[in-house]
């Protein structure tokens, strides 16, 4: 509890709480898998995405409607918990929803490379991070990924893009680019952070967060044999993982298998190891990853119940709801059997 | 607000009286608990109006919530008929 000043976390995190009641749960998911993309949309009409649903129906239909709605509805309820914070509150929610600054920051920059027309790059891009509309739109009009970094130059990823600039016109490929938001963006999450009792919790998940995206990496790297350095898509801040480390162990596959079931996460992580191991499928990894970020976020937002954690545990929850109502529209149009579309879909 | 409370305590000690005189010293104890049940109140009340900004049903309880650590002073007031 705030001990002085204002009691905002306790007004914040009432609302997120009220909010966090009204997901989605395992009944409607089970409804939700049974309905084809249009009664998905008129099931969302009738619940929280209502709004979204009835501006967006008229320009958009079927699996697109769905899409836009739920980018729309992310966006707007991650946008009013950093209206509503104040102070410390605000800097530890809004370090987190930082990730989709990075997100459009690397959308816009692939859509000028790709020359996408404006519009079409606009409905990809989810306005829930720190950018405001005026930024955004100066964003949208830039032609060039030089007047991209202008319009940068006063945020946390100007000179970082400015160095990557150099390199990205001698090979002409993005990702030193993209590297370089990414980089941006987990440098100043993790730096600089309080020493209380939640916030410490706080770091710890952030923490964990980038030893999965790490592992996750490192998995790929080593499966796919390519011949990238590892090291150079090494994100800092992790306990699991070195720059060394993961440059050696990303060469031998069973070696980081190995690494990882001896680590902290083996618990959380056992299960889906072993299923790499037999099935050679990464995608059992990064949703067991993901239900282990999701569970850790429920534990957390129940320790110190008026703090930064249960905010953080609804933006978790939030994400991930928006990414299964995605994945069982997506699922649906591409006329997946129901058992499959199940097993994509990470609930707790 | 404690400066507040011990300025309190110096007028009750400066009017001649002590905290041994009870009347002062119930006065004191009504005093704190008013300030112990707004302290509670306040962290309570910014909570149930987020509550209510989601859900207005909630007013209700977010109303008997709000005003619960009243009790306390009404406990206290029981004091004063003590002495």
């Amino acid at each position: 509890m705030s001990a002085v000043g204002s009691s905002n976390p306790e007004y914040v995190v009432a609302r997120v709480r009220a909010r966090r009641g009204s997901l989605y749960g395992d009944e409607e998911y089970r409804k939700l898998t049974r309905m084809s993309p249009a009664e998905i949309a008129r099931f969302m009409e009738e619940s929280s995405y209502g709004t979204e649903i009835n501006a967006l129906g008229s320009r958009h239909g079927g699996v697109d409607l769905i899409e836009y709605a739920l980018n729309r509805n992310l966006a707007k309820q991650f946008e009013g918990i950093l209206d509503w914070s104040e102070g410390t509150l605000y800097d530890l929610i809004a370090r987190y929803l930082r990730k989709f600054d990075a997100w459009n920051v690397k959308t816009i920059i692939r859509g000028v490379y790709t020359d996408t027309d404006q519009s079409a790059v606009e409905v990809d891009l989810i306005r829930a991070g720190e950018f405001d509309d005026r930024r955004i739109r100066r964003l949208l009009e830039a032609d060039s990924i030089d007047a991209v970094i202008e319009v940068l130059e006063d945020t946390i990823y100007g000179d970082p893009l400015r160095e990557a600039y150099a390199e990205y016109e001698e090979t002409s490929v993005l990702v030193p680019l993209e590297n370089a938001v990414d980089r941006a963006f987990y440098e100043r999450l993790l730096s600089g952070l309080g020493r209380d009792e939640p916030t410490r919790q706080y770091e710890a998940f952030l923490k964990a967060e980038v030893d999965f995206r790490n592992a996750i990496n490192a998995l790929r790297l080593a499966r796919s044999g390519a011949d990238i350095d590892p090291a150079a898509y090494f994100i800092e801040g992790g306990d699991l993982f070195t720059r060394g480390s993961l440059a050696r162990l990303a060469r031998n596959m069973d070696e980081l298998v190995e690494y990882i079931a001896d680590s902290q996460y083996a618990d959380e992580l056992g299960p889906a190891l072993r299923e790499l191991e037999e099935a050679d499928s990464l995608i059992a990894f990064e949703h067991a990853t993901d239900a282990a970020l999701l569970a850790y976020g429920d534990r957390l937002g129940t320790i110190h119940p008026v703090s930064v954690t249960p905010v953080i545990s609804y933006i978790l929850a939030k994400e991930r709801e928006v990414e299964n109502i995605r994945a069982i529209a997506r699922g649906k149009e591409a006329g997946l059997p129901v058992d499959q579309i199940e097993s994509e879909l990470v609930i707790t | 607000m404690l400066e507040a409370t011990n300025e309190l305590g110096n007028a009750v000690l400066s009017t001649g009286g002590t905290l041994t005189d009870p009347n002062a010293a119930a006065a004191l104890a009504v005093g704190l608990a008013a300030l112990g049940a707004g302290y509670a109140e306040r962290g309570i009340g910014s909570a149930a109006v987020g509550a209510m900004a989601e859900d207005e049903d909630l007013f209700v309880n977010g109303l008997i919530l709000t005003v619960l650590p009243e009790t306390i002073v009404i406990l206290a007031l029981v004091v004063v008929f003590i002495v």
